[in-house]
């Protein structure tokens, strides 16, 4: 493929829409600078009041729209757009500016809001920033009017025929706005997923490609081209044959998308009747209506960093025991199983914050953090004995290297059940300690862990990143970065049979949970408990259930005497192409991204 | 004039960002006393959307709630109320 004509972005909305562009310029109007004489103040703070009441109108109708296309939380998005145009102090400030120094109503205007954009432009809150979006759209929809200009006249040549819109920027407003001609796929160079604009695509299946950095010195209007939302890609002049591509690959997502809907509620068992236990990762606690939905058995791996991010201190006792009894009751009678605190880097509040480190993924982070603060750590477990009173909670310890780590964090259990007692406060004494595998470390020492612990469960990510010697953010070893290198295989295989044979409870909660060729690789190798994020669990439902349990034996066994990565990979393809279409997993893997 | 004032923090997990921030702002608008919301070294309008959201007070961030006012009370608890609310929210 030309890789001049294909610019890359972010997929916001997924779809696939071919036709013209149309560059759509609504940058903020240049205003002049002019002053007005004393006599014609009043009738300068009037036109202002006129024309904020006239975009009031305009947006209350793109509010009515929404809630018809969109939906009625969706269309929520214009109360706030429209108690940002009326806010009184902003106004009474422009108007101070015509009255006072005697502005054009359009200077005062700009000046206010100039200021404001460039307050939050340059907040350290990223939500902050992505909002100043929200108000360029406001104010430029005030400008124009005080112009004695409309927005609509600049966007009636979008809506004209069908065409792909790109703009510099996309407002809720503007995204409406624009679907309501005749617009058929939607990018700009700003924004992410979480935009208000990026929601009101989904919501109204427009694709929709955000982030396309230099797009529209790139594209000219009027130039055809191919936008897939799925992918986040925008095609300039596609061939036929790039779109014939393009439409085949979404005709895979949408199939694959019917078959994962058409095994909704269905248990995950292989087709020789092997069940498999699914359970979900939760990062964030508006995740766990998700996880639910999609039928999850628990989950697997909750992460607790989410209390402490954006905080200046870590979370109470009372606090965080709420918290996990809230959850624990959620998923009953299934397992929650809680992982302490993974802080390091970044990840602590301010009070923590360590020096900068030269490795910090060989440094002061998860478990040594939390055993060299034992109040931290302490407090989590007291947390987890009072919400074990009344659900299954289970504590899971990250990065561990040492018997010796597990063995104090056993101390402090017994310690903090004795406190609990002598305070008379309910707890349940019976709480569960699980070990992470998630270094070569642990994984040759995990006879000895099993012995110290209660259940296991094997973190991919690190667990390859580690072994392999590879930082798996860094994009110039992406390749080189493979939890099917036979290394990792290998320590898989020696983790699971230990378990089996100590008869603990394992499951592996990395990515590699919700790939389709590592889920048959794990199945093979004797894993019955996966946790993947819950977006992938419909996936991982469906692949479960294709899977012969007798041929992934035989592919792990294959994989085990493997030299090399590529060799593990291609018995595994071989293996489940005998059951599933690959190109369908292809799609799969874009659709649960 | 009734002086009352809180400290709060804020509970809604992505903090007071624009919908939060409306609903904060109609609560406010609705009392006759003058509210000042600050954090850190940074005060604002309470009454004003665009002053709160320059605050870009995140979840778990400590707020100080003033109210001068015949309602100064009553519109500092109600306030408080709305903040420690953690409602679900895109």
């Amino acid at each position: 493929m030309n890789h001049e004509r294909l610019i890359k972005g972010i997929a916001v909305s997924p779809g696939i829409a071919v036709g013209p562009v149309y560059v759509m310029r609504t940058e903020l109007p240049e205003i002049t600078h002019r002053v007005i004489s004393r006599d014609e103040v009043d009738a300068e703070a009037d036109r202002l009041y006129r024309a904020v009441g006239d975009v009031r109108q305009e947006l209350e109708s793109l509010m009515k729209h929404t809630e018809a296309r969109a939906g009625i939380e969706e269309a929520k998005i214009f109360n706030a757009q429209i108690a940002m145009l009326e806010d009184q102090e902003f106004l009474r400030a422009v108007e101070s500016l015509v009255r006072d120094n005697l502005l054009t109503a359009e200077r005062a205007f700009e000046f206010e809001a100039l200021e404001l954009r460039e307050t939050w432009g340059q907040s350290s809150s990223a939500t902050l920033q992505q909002r100043v979006t929200d108000l360029v759209g406001i104010q430029t929809r005030v400008l124009h009017r005080l112009l004695g200009q409309s927005l609509d006249d600049v966007l009636h040549e979008a809506g004209d025929r069908p065409a792909i819109v790109l703009a510099r920027d996309l407002t809720p407003g503007l995204t409406v706005q624009l679907e309501q001609g005749s617009v058929i796929g939607l990018a700009s160079e700003y924004g992410a997923r979480t935009a208000h604009a990026a929601i009101l695509a989904r919501s109204m299946g427009i694709p929709c490609v955000m982030g396309l950095v230099g797009g529209i010195d790139r594209i000219r209007s009027g130039e055809t081209a191919l936008l897939d939302g799925t992918q986040g890609t925008v095609l300039i002049d596609p061939t036929d044959l790039e779109v014939a591509d393009a439409y085949e690959r979404e005709g895979l997502r949408l199939q694959l998308r019917r078959e994962l809907e058409s095994i909704l509620g269905q248990p995950a068992v292989t087709r020789d009747g092997t069940a498999v236990v699914l359970r979900a990762n939760v990062d964030l606690p508006e995740e766990v209506e998700a996880a639910a939905e999609h039928g999850a058995e628990g989950v697997g791996l909750f992460r607790t960093e989410f209390l402490v991010v954006g905080r200046t201190e870590l979370p109470q006792e009372d606090e965080q025991a709420e918290f996990f009894e809230r959850i624990g009751r959620r998923f009953a009678p299934y397992p929650v199983v809680i992982r302490s605190y993974d802080l390091g880097g970044d990840k602590f509040p301010a009070a923590f914050r360590a020096a900068p480190e030269s490795n910090p993924f060989l440094g002061w982070r998860a478990i040594r953090v939390c055993l060299d603060e034992p109040d931290i750590l302490r407090t989590q477990i007291r947390a987890m004995l009072r919400a074990r009173a009344s659900s299954d909670v289970r504590l899971m310890l990250p990065l561990i290297s040492q018997v010796e780590e597990l063995i104090r964090t056993r101390e402090m259990m017994v310690l903090a059940a004795e406190e609990l007692e002598r305070e008379g406060v309910a707890f349940g004494p019976d709480l569960p300690l699980g070990v992470m595998i998630e270094t070569p470390a642990a994984a040759m020492m995990v006879e000895e862990l099993a012995g110290y612990s209660d259940f296991l469960s094997v973190g991919t990510n690190d667990l390859t990143q580690y072994t392999l010697a590879v930082d798996r953010g860094n994009a110039r070893l992406a390749d080189r970065f493979s939890p099917l290198h036979p290394a990792v295989v290998r320590l898989l295989k020696r983790v699971v049979d230990c378990a089996v044979c100590r008869g603990r409870d394992v499951s592996v909660c990395g990515e590699m949970a919700s790939e389709p060729l590592s889920i048959l690789l794990l199945l093979g190798l004797g894993y019955r408990v996966l946790s993947s994020s819950p977006g992938a669990l419909p996936l991982v439902r469906w692949l479960v259930r294709q899977v012969d349990l007798a041929a992934a034996q035989r592919a792990a066994v294959a994989a085990m005497e493997a030299s090399t990565t590529r060799e593990v990979m291609d018995v595994l393809a071989q293996t489940i192409a005998e059951r599933v279409d690959l190109n369908l997993l292809v799609a799969g893997r874009l659709s649960v991204r | 004039m009734n002086h009352t004032e809180r400290l709060v923090t804020v509970e809604n997990r992505l903090g007071l960002h624009a919908r939060p921030a409306a609903e904060l702002v109609k609560l406010a608008s609705k009392f006759e006393s003058e509210i000042t919301i600050s954090k850190d070294e940074m005060a604002v309008n309470g009454k004003s959307i665009l002053g709160v959201m320059t605050l870009a007070a995140e979840c778990g961030s400590t707020l100080l709630l003033k109210a001068e006012g015949a309602d100064s009370e009553q519109a500092v608890e109600e306030l408080a109320a709305l903040l420690a609310h953690n409602y679900q929210e895109e």
